[in-house]
């Protein structure tokens, strides 16, 4: 199926020969030989008097999975003009680019051209838009350009090597897994970070650690609600609370926040982790409904509810506003609670909303980041 | 106009990459992923804090987002609001201008829209020292060139 895509490509090239006289160079690499590895005895549809240059030709053909994370995409590398790169970088955007990357390339200085890298869906017809885009901005002839199928496990692996050690607070490091921690004597909470939120270098990780150290004294029941790498979950059994347990919609984050407490040598004796429905209303009014839908999804217990000590919600300012009602209802009377995930400005709507619910409210802020936390009621409502 | 300590502490920029991403749903996916990634931009970082950011947006409005990219893998980035042609079909409930515009009207809209339209685009970094008039007269430009008549009211 993959190769209905080239296919297509051939198709314009060869229907295009016949009006080359504007479109000096029209470069597509990685056809040709594609092509000859495919049927050899074919003959070659391009005529031989078209060089091209084989220096982005790529070999292996991506299978195609289902997920959206690991979706195939184009990318495509067009050389232009430098004094239009912006002008024709926005014109791509608004024809069907998911993205375009400019390089700023300091020793390019002598040539007139700079290279754009653009991402395109994969079923987006790359040439057609590039001419459309072309002639929006004024250009008389079609930029060179080459396309090649991202190998999408190479962005995955580059973001994962940038992470280093971090020092939250004395005494307490986050160390990716394939580091050794620089103190061996701290608490160290050690991480696979993956694609889930959660390393340790975000201001609002640092806030909900620095608030959970000073919020487990020991033997607490907490709940991580929205765990991404269960960073939260696992840091608060480090601190001394009896069991954590991490909720989150995004069955990544749950494994993520498995695999990341093996790691730490945490069991599900202290430790559980749950998939719940990305609906709004109650889980135990909708669970019968959903259930067919999810296919991890477990069900929380109504006798979960106002079992626990400590709760703390990192994630953002919408399903905090809309989950208030279900995230407070897990908390026994006078529990802490802790939100964040929200900017400095968006501070008074959260408290507006949980006012009612929560006794004692206090904000502390790192950067344009804050962190709220009170107690929960102690009267029922 | 920078001032002298902002250019001597100037980071070498590395790279500028231009997205666009819906309101609320960044994720570490193509085309975000990929992007940024290449950079050794931290990904997450940049999910939040966009996500974060367009809260008040509706959510899945298609957001452009410029980002600054520096050689020490930190980053920089403005979001802009969704291009005023995005605003101006949603409003009208069309999929696409008119295809002969100028001669042939798609749809027509009121000054109420118009208006609404300004307003929102008036928060734009770029927007904010233009009068609300002069706002609203850019956008029944670009409408005009899509096919869209402006009426004062719409009956």
């Amino acid at each position: 199926m993959a190769l209905r895509h080239f296919f297509k490509h051939l198709t314009i090239l060869t229907s295009s020969y016949g009006f080359c006289t504007l479109s000096s160079r029209f470069i597509h690499p990685s056809l040709t030989t594609l092509f000859n590895n495919i049927n050899p005895k074919a003959q070659p549809l391009i005529p031989a008097k078209f060089s091209l240059p084989l220096s982005h030709c790529y070999t292996s053909l991506s299978h195609p999975s289902t997920s959206t994370l690991l979706s195939p995409y184009l990318s495509v590398r067009i050389r232009c003009p430098k004094d239009i790169a912006d002008v024709f970088s926005e014109a791509l955007m608004c024809f069907g680019a998911s993205s375009t990357t400019v390089d700023e390339d300091d020793n390019c200085d002598t040539s007139n051209e700079i290279c754009i890298e653009s991402i395109f869906p994969e079923s987006e017809d790359v040439d057609v838009c590039i001419s459309l885009a072309a002639d929006s901005v004024g250009l008389k002839m079609i930029p060179s350009y080459e396309v090649k199928t991202g190998e999408h496990y190479d962005w995955i692996k580059k973001t994962q090597e940038s992470f280093d050690p971090v020092e939250v607070t004395e005494g307490l490091w986050i160390v990716p897994v394939w580091k050794t921690p620089p103190d061996v004597k701290a608490t160290n909470i050690i991480l696979n970070p993956g694609l889930a939120f959660g390393t340790g270098e975000h201001p609002t990780t640092r806030l909900c650690l620095l608030l959970l150290q000073r919020l487990i004294i020991g033997g607490e029941r907490f709940l991580d609600y929205g765990t991404g790498s269960g960073i939260l979950a696992i840091a608060a059994l480090k601190f001394g609370a009896s069991f954590s347990v991490g909720i989150d919609i995004d069955p990544l984050a749950i494994t993520s926040a498995r695999h990341n407490a093996a790691l730490n040598d945490i069991g599900p004796e202290n430790f559980q982790l749950r998939l719940v429905s990305s609906n709004t209303s109650s889980p135990s009014a909708d669970e019968h409904k959903d259930i067919q839908e999810q296919t991890s999804f477990e069900a929380v217990a109504e006798s979960e509810h106002e079992t626990y000590d400590v709760i703390v919600a990192n994630i953002l300012l919408n399903p905090l506003l809309e989950l208030a009602d279900d995230i407070v209802s897990y908390a026994r009377p006078g529990a802490a609670i802790g939100l964040s995930g929200i900017l400095s400005e968006q501070v008074p709507c959260i408290i507006d909303r949980y006012s009612p619910l929560l006794d004692n409210i206090s904000v502390s802020e790192i950067d344009d980041w804050a962190c709220l936390s009170g107690k929960k009621k102690l009267s029922g409502n | 106009m920078s001032t002298l300590k902002e250019i001597l502490t100037r980071r070498p920029v590395a790279a500028t990459i231009r997205l666009t991403v819906p309101a609320g749903g960044a994720r570490p996916a193509p085309p975000v992923g990929p992007a940024l990634g290449q950079y050794r931009l931290n990904l997450m970082a940049f999910c939040k804090d966009f996500n974060a950011r367009t809260q008040k947006y509706k959510p899945d409005t298609p957001m452009s987002v410029t980002i600054t990219a520096f050689k020490d893998n930190t980053f920089e980035f403005t979001v802009k609001s969704p291009s005023v042609t995005w605003y101006l079909k949603k409003a009208a409930g069309i999929e696409s201008g008119s295809s002969r515009p100028g001669h042939l009207v798609a749809t027509t809209l009121s000054v109420r829209h118009i208006y609404e339209i300004a307003k929102i685009k008036q928060s734009d970094p770029y927007c904010q020292y233009m009068s609300l008039e002069s706002i609203c007269k850019s956008i029944i430009g670009t409408a005009s060139t899509m096919g869209i008549k402006v009426v004062k009211d719409l009956d």
